[in-house]
């Protein structure tokens, strides 16, 4: 017999009255795995971590902790652990006693509790911050103290409530690399919700990506991001260009009516279709000289993003972005040839 | 360094100490209306009252300037001054403690409900302060006595068999005065409740202590303060209050209030009275150094 998985949800709901918040949710999170809830809000990605932590009641289904049922169990019953998008840190207690908090509801020993301080606090690199009250701390280091007060009570399952949205872009990289350099450690299971698709992509063994309160794809990181199940998935993991086409045998026109010469690779079925690409697959003028899908279009402006710029062009009706490091020697106005790959395109209808 | 240049930091800093002067003194602007208020009508006339606890009286006159500490020591060695204070303390006590209870359990219920209920009970906690006491004691009129409201309403709900009056009771006097005092009460304690985060109440669930415990460990401590400040104002409240223990408690109910009434105005004794009423000011006072000192460096964090 295979040990259990840490954390189970089968066919979970969720209901807000009328609405469906989490709709037959089923999910497996395996030992020492990092399961990422990626998905917009009023996906139901915090609704679905709610109902683990037991801070929200099940309209249906069954959740198992270790194979245990937990679903009837009040919060502080539960071997979970969360942390916070606010930090939740006690105001009127300081660092270590924020830190001991879950210690002493588990009735751990006085020297055990002191070690255990001692060793969280280590981990997240906040040592010699003990006495310190969270007012007296940055909005980073109050993040780290919440994950030292939840990787102290050493739980079944860590859940993470977008805990870096609140923080600005260089302490989120920051403390997103020590999240995933923790993992790596202490090999703890964990749920991260975040609608930051970066996030998601460089911490998780897999990202569950939600929609409309239930979970459209789930798979590795990688898979996802390269072989997305659905039109949703594929444009909210990462930017892209939709193309919307009408498909006549082999005539090919925009919604105006505009003949668009592209290959397409094999011939797909007739009918109204979007066609996909991601603006850094995209080539221009010169380099578009040889790639099967290739479309005249007319520089419409052009930002410049830092690393590249982005070309905004329009052919006919279809309305593109491409990104290209260092400038490409067009200006607005000019009509340039603008092309990519068969496998870097994809069509939903 | 050439002449003019010395001249011009000269200038300079002349400048920056001006401005130091206009900086210091601003606040002392800032506040000098207020403090004219609060010396002219309220510091003026309290030295004048205490001036007054010591002038002579005889016969029917007001008062005649002198001085004696014979109403002093006549108000803490006779047994009516004494049991006046004893009672005012005992009543003002058990209907702060009562109040602060309840004003805290109400607020405490109006946070945790979503926001749409707000609206109505901050509502319910404003109408009776929309009311004068007097309308409100008359109100307690039609409630309390033996053909009034409650009598009626616990003889049809079966719980009494007759009758019963509960007019000119400590009772009744005690339900006034938490009537009276729990509405400011309230609002005090929900402003308290309203800077806390909610998410602390989970995140205490979280890490796996049960609602009791939360409440003590979290909701206690960091509403200690609220607590405290509500405490006192209702105390300072139910000290002073003189219309509602006396038309709604028995007449043997003799607080401070109804004394010094009955000294200023029945007894023709002004600086009888204004002994009382400074006892009355510095028992007030001295509770609410106590309070203040209660008050933990702690509670400074949570906002």
């Amino acid at each position: 017999m295979t040990a259990p998985a840490a954390l189970e949800l089968q066919n979970v709901v969720r209901r807000f009255g009328a609405v469906v918040a989490v709709n037959n949710v089923s999910l497996t999170v395996g030992k020492g795995e990092f399961v990422t809830l990626l998905g917009p809000s009023g996906s139901g990605k915090t609704s679905t971590l709610r109902l683990v932590g037991g801070f929200e009641e099940l309209d249906g289904g069954a959740i198992l902790l270790d194979g245990q049922r937990i679903d009837h169990l009040p919060a502080y019953r539960r071997d979970t652990a969360t942390i916070f998008q606010s930090g939740a840190l006690f105001p009127h207690k300081t660092v270590a006693e924020n830190v001991a908090y879950g210690l002493r509801m588990r009735k751990v020993p006085k020297d055990e509790i002191g070690r255990r301080i001692a060793e969280a606090l280590d981990v997240v690199r906040l040592k010699g911050f003990e006495a310190r009250y969270p007012a007296q701390l940055s909005g980073g280091q109050k993040q780290r103290v919440a994950l030292a007060r939840s990787l102290a009570v050493r739980p079944a399952i860590l859940l993470f409530d977008e805990p870096l949205s609140a923080l600005d872009l260089s302490l989120r990289l920051q403390l997103r690399a020590e999240i995933k350099r923790l993992h790596d450690e202490l090999k703890f299971s964990a749920i991260y919700v975040t609608h930051d698709q970066g996030e998601a992509m460089a911490m998780s063994s897999r990202v569950a990506v939600m929609n409309a309160g239930a979970i459209e794809q789930i798979d590795t990181p990688e898979t996802v991001f390269h072989a997305p199940s659905s039109e949703f998935v594929y444009t909210f993991i990462g930017e892209s260009c939709c193309l919307p086409l009408r498909i006549d045998g082999p005539d090919l026109r925009d919604r105006a009516g505009n003949p668009v010469p592209l290959a397409l690779g094999e011939r797909p079925a007739d009918g109204e279709c979007r066609l996909y690409v991601r603006p850094s697959r995209l080539r221009l003028a010169g380099e578009a000289a040889s790639l099967p899908n290739r479309l005249e279009a007319r520089i419409h402006f052009i930002e410049f993003l830092g690393d590249v710029y982005r070309y905004h062009l329009k052919a006919g009706a279809l309305e593109l972005a491409a990104d290209h490091a260092g400038s490409i020697g067009h200006g607005v106005g000019d009509v340039i040839a603008i092309g990519w790959r068969n496998e870097d395109m994809r069509l939903f209808r | 360094m050439t002449a003019a240049a010395r001249s011009d930091d000269a200038a300079f800093a002349a400048q920056r100490a001006a401005q130091e002067r206009r900086k210091a003194l601003a606040p002392w602007l800032l506040m000098l209306p207020a403090l004219i208020i609060v010396l002219l009508f309220f510091g003026l006339p309290t030295l004048y009252m205490v001036r007054m606890s010591f002038n002579l009286h005889f016969d029917q006159r007001l008062y005649v300037p002198g001085f004696t500490f014979e109403h002093y020591i006549n108000l803490f060695s006779n047994p009516l001054f004494t049991g006046a204070i004893l009672t005012t303390v005992k009543l003002a006590l058990v209907a702060s403690l009562a109040t602060v209870a309840i004003g805290y359990c109400f607020a405490l219920l109006v946070w945790l409900k979503p926001a749409r209920w707000r609206l109505l009970f901050i509502g319910l906690a404003l109408a009776p302060l929309l009311i004068s006491e007097i309308a409100i004691i008359f109100g307690w009129w039609m409630f309390f006595p033996k053909n009034g409201l409650l009598s009626y309403a616990l003889l049809s709900a079966g719980l009494i068999h007759d009758k019963v009056s509960l007019m000119y009771t400590e009772f009744a006097a005690f339900v006034g005065l938490v009537y009276v005092t729990l509405p400011y009460c309230f609002f005090i304690l929900l402003s308290i409740f309203d800077g806390i985060d909610k998410r602390l109440l989970e995140a205490s669930a979280d890490l796996g202590a049960p609602p009791v415990r939360t409440f003590r460990e979290v909701m206690l401590p960091l509403t200690w303060t609220g607590i405290l400040v509500a405490f006192s104002q209702s105390f300072i409240w139910t000290m002073g209050t003189y219309a509602t223990p006396s038309a709604l408690g028995p007449d043997t109910l003799w607080t401070m209030g109804f004394l010094i009434q009955e000294q200023m105005l029945g007894k023709h004794n002004w600086p009888m009275a204004s002994a009382l009423a400074v006892v009355l000011v510095a028992g007030v006072a001295a509770v609410m150094i106590l309070t203040r000192s209660m008050q933990s460096e702690r509670n400074s964090f949570h906002v």
